[in-house]
C-alpha cells in the first residue's frame, strides 16, 4: 500500500451528497499499483502504517475482500525484523508504530494463526518465544519502567501516541499484562492541561490527536474515571468550526483527519450529541473525490489514503448509511 | 551509472536493493537515485559502518526525503561513534528543520545532540548560557516560518527544562509571539507551562489542572492583568478566556472575582436587544452566575450562547442548562 497522494482532487460534488462507496474501494486497491512514482519510494517508510489505513477504510465501506487476505498476511509477516517487532517494510528496523499496524491488520484481517506458525521465534531473557507472545514481548520492551510510558524503538523517543499504540497493540494481542499499566495511566494523567486537553508530554500544549491517543490509551486501561469530561468535551466541542469541519487546535484550519480524531475523542467520554453532527458529515462528503476516489484533508486539496481511512472512520461514528460501526478506540 | 556506483570511495560496497516483491524500480531519474542511496545506506547498516562517507551518504538521503527515521538514527549512532563537532552537525541541522516544517524526526535528532552537547558543558555556566540563546535564536527563525509548530513548541518545553530557563527572557519571548498574533494558542499554553512549573517558586510535581498554594499572589495578579489586557485587544478569542480559567484555579480564585471584568463584554438589559461583544464572556458569565446560585440568569446566558451566538454547539448549552436544576 502506497501513501501516494493524489491523482484526484476532492469537491466537484453534485448537489445532493452522497458516499461514492465503488469509487474509493477502487482508489484503495490501485494504491499498491503505482510503483513507478516517486511518492510511493519517498513514503517506503510508512508502507505498513498506510496498508493498515487503506485494509481499515476497506472494512468500513464493507469491502474487507477488496485486498486479498493471503498477500496481505504474506506483505506484515514479511515485515517482522529479527528482534520479534515489525519494520514499515522488508529489511527495516522495527518501530513500535509499525509493529502495531502489523498487530491491526493481522487482527482485522483474522491473521494472527499464520502469525503463530509462520513469525519469528525471539528469545526474551534466554527464554524463546513464538507467535504473538514473540510480538508482546518486542512491545512491552520498549516500555519506560520509571515513567510508564513507551518508546518508538531503542533510541527512546517517548511520546503518548507511543504510549497508546504499544497498550493497543498489547490489547489486541491479550498481553496487556505483560507492562506496567497503571504506570502509564498515570503519566497520561500529568498530561492534562488546564484547557482540559491533553498534549504530547507533560505542559504540552492541548492538541486533538494527542487528545485521541491519551482517551484511547486510558480506555483501554479503563481509566476513563480520570479524565474531566466535561472540561474537555466543551474544549473538543469548540473545535468544529462555522463550515462543519473539525481543527486540531484553536485557531488552526479544519482537516478531515480531526473528524475522527476529535469525533472518537467525544465518543469515549460520551458527548458526540455536543457538536452538530449533520455539519461534519456535510464538510467530511465535500472531502471525497466522487469520481477517482479517495478523501483529502478539506475540499480542494489532493486526496490521499490516511485522510480515506480517517474521513470513512468519522463517517462510521457519525453512523453514516451503509458504513460499518467503528469502535473509537 | 549511479552517483555510488561510480564512485571510488563506495567500491567496496555492494549495495542491498529494497525487496518489495514484484514490481520494476522507477522511471523517473530522481527515483533511481534515492533507490542507489538507500541500497547502499542498507549494506553499510548491515555492515555496521560508521564512517565519514556514511555522515555523506545520510546528509544525501536526507537531502531527498528528511522523514525516513532509520537514516537519522544511522546518522546519530555515526555521530557519536566518530566524535563529530555537534555544532557543525547542529548549524547543518537548523538548515534541514527550516526546509521542513512539518518534519518531526529533527527534533528527536537534535535532542540527542543537546543531551550529548549538555553532558561536555554541565559545569562550565558561560558555555551552557550561550547554548541557551542559540537554541532560542534558532526557534525564533522556526516560528517566523510557522509560530504554532507543534514539533517546535514541544522541543522548546524540553529545552526549557534541560537548561533550566523558567526566566523572565522567556516570558519576554512569549510576549513578543502574542504581540505578532494574540491567538496564538501555543504561546499561551507555553507561558501557562513556563509561569506554573517554575521550580524557584512552584510546588514539584504539581499538575496543570490543581490548585498550587504556593504560587506568589503578584504572579497571578501578574497573569490575570496580561490575559485581561489580551481580551480587550480580541473579545472573541478563546485562548485568553481559558487561560484566565486556568490561572484561576491555579491560585485557588473564584470565578466570581473576575465578574465585573467579564461584565465588560456583556450587555443584557431588562428591556431591549441585549450586547454581546464575546461569547467566551458570556459563557463565563453562565458559570459565575450558575456557581452564585442566580440559576435564571445563567439560564439566559445559555439560551443566547444556543439559540445566537454560539448555535453550532447548541446540543451543548442545552445541556449546561438542563445541568442548572
Amino acid at each position: 500500500m502506497a501513501l501516494v497522494s493524489g491523482p484526484g482532487r476532492a469537491g466537484a460534488l453534485p448537489d445532493e451528497l452522497q458516499l461514492a462507496v465503488e469509487a474509493h474501494v477502487k482508489y484503495i486497491q490501485s494504491l499498491d499499483t503505482r510503483r513507478d512514482e516517486l511518492e510511493y519510494w519517498l513514503t517506503e517508510h510508512l508502507r505498513l502504517n498506510g496498508l493498515y489505513w487503506g485494509v481499515t477504510a476497506l472494512h468500513l465501506l464493507n469491502r474487507p475482500d477488496a485486498l486479498p487476505r493471503t498477500e496481505t498476511i504474506d506483505f506484515v509477516l514479511s515485515c517482522q525484523a529479527e528482534n520479534g517487532g515489525f519494520g514499515a517494510a522488508p529489511g527495516h528496523d522495527a518501530h513500535l508504530l509499525s509493529t502495531v499496524s502489523g498487530i491491526q491488520i493481522l487482527a482485522m484481517v483474522d491473521g494472527y494463526e499464520e502469525l503463530e506458525k509462520r513469525g519469528k521465534v525471539v528469545a526474551f531473557e534466554g527464554k524463546e518465544y513464538k507467535g504473538k507472545e514473540v510480538v508482546g514481548r518486542y512491545l512491552s520492551g520498549l516500555q519506560n519502567k520509571e515513567t510508564g510510558t513507551f518508546a518508538g524503538d531503542e533510541w527512546g523517543e517517548e511520546d503518548t501516541r507511543f504510549l497508546y499504540a504499544g497498550l493497543n497493540g498489547l490489547n489486541l494481542l491479550g498481553l496487556l499484562d505483560l507492562v506496567n499499566v497503571d504506570l502509564a495511566v498515570d503519566y497520561i494523567v500529568s498530561c492534562a492541561n488546564f484547557d482540559g486537553g491533553y498534549g504530547v508530554s507533560p505542559g504540552a500544549e492541548s492538541h486533538s490527536g494527542q487528545i485521541f491517543t491519551c482517551l484511547a490509551a486510558l480506555s483501554i486501561a479503563k481509566r476513563i474515571d480520570t479524565v474531566d469530561k466535561d472540561k474537555l468535551g466543551q474544549w473538543l466541542s469548540e473545535r468544529q468550526v462555522e463550515q462543519g469541519g473539525l481543527n486540531g487546535r484553536p485557531e488552526k484550519l479544519e482537516d478531515v483527519c480531526y473528524s475522527w480524531w476529535v469525533a472518537s475523542s467525544m465518543t469515549m467520554i460520551g458527548r458526540l450529541h455536543w457538536i452538530d453532527g449533520k455539519k461534519l458529515t456535510e464538510f467530511i462528503l465535500r472531502c471525497q473525490d466522487p469520481v477517482g476516489g479517495g478523501f483529502a484533508d478539506r475540499p480542494g486539496d489532493m486526496v490521499d489514503v490516511f485522510h480515506t481511512c480517517f474521513g470513512v472512520a468519522g463517517l462510521s461514528l457519525l453512523e453514516f448509511e451503509g458504513l460499518e460501526e467503528v469502535d473509537a478506540v | 551509472m549511479g552517483k555510488y556506483e561510480g564512485d571510488p570511495v563506495w567500491d567496496d560496497v555492494v549495495p542491498i536493493p529494497q525487496d518489495d516483491g514484484e514490481g520494476a524500480l522507477a522511471a523517473i531519474a530522481y527515483t533511481d537515485e534515492y533507490a542507489e542511496a538507500m541500497g547502499y545506506l542498507r549494506a553499510v547498516m548491515a555492515a555496521k559502518e560508521y564512517s565519514p562517507r556514511v555522515l555523506d551518504l545520510t546528509e544525501h538521503i536526507i537531502s531527498m526525503n528528511a522523514a525516513h527515521y532509520t537514516v537519522w538514527l544511522y546518522r546519530a549512532s555515526t555521530l557519536l561513534a566518530l566524535n563529530s563537532s555537534i555544532p557543525v552537525e547542529l548549524e547543518w541541522v537548523n538548515n534541514v528543520a527550516l526546509d521542513n516544517q512539518k518534519n518531526y524526526q529533527i527534533w528527536h535528532h537534535r535532542q540527542i545532540l543537546i543531551d550529548h552537547l549538555y553532558d561536555s558543558m554541565s559545569s562550565d555556566p558561560a558555555a551552557l548560557k550561550s547554548l541557551a540563546e542559540s537554541e532560542v535564536a534558532f526557534m525564533t527563525e522556526m516560528f517566523n516560518e510557522d509560530s504554532k509548530n507543534y514539533h517546535v513548541w514541544s522541543y522548546r518545553q524540553w529545552v526549557v527544562r534541560k537548561l533550566d530557563l523558567f526566566d523572565k527572557g522567556e516570558i519576554e519571548c512569549i510576549e513578543t509571539l502574542l504581540r505578532q498574533d494574540v491567538r496564538n494558542n501555543s504561546a499561551w499554553s507555553h507561558r501557562f507551562f513556563v509561569v506554573f512549573s517554575n521550580p524557584k517558586y512552584c510546588t514539584p510535581g504539581s499538575k496543570a489542572t490543581e490548585y498550587d498554594p504556593k504560587i506568589p499572589g503578584e504572579i497571578l495578579d501578574r497573569e490575570i492583568e496580561f490575559a485581561k489586557a489580551a481580551t480587550f485587544e480580541a473579545p472573541q478569542n478563546q485562548s485568553p478566556w481559558n487561560y484566565l480559567r486556568g490561572v484561576l484555579k491555579k491560585g485557588g480564585r473564584k470565578l466570581s472575582s473576575l465578574e465585573c471584568f467579564a461584565g465588560e463584554f456583556v450587555k443584557i438589559p431588562e428591556v431591549g436587544e441585549e450586547d454581546i461583544k464575546s461569547s467566551h464572556a458570556l459563557d463565563f458569565l453562565a458559570d459565575v452566575w450558575a456557581q452564585k446560585g442566580e440559576n435564571e440568569k445563567a439560564d439566559k446566558a445559555l439560551t443566547l450562547l444556543g439559540d445566537k451566538y454560539d448555535r453550532i454547539r447548541k446540543n451543548y448549552w442545552d445541556w449546561r442548562r438542563t445541568s442548572l436544576k
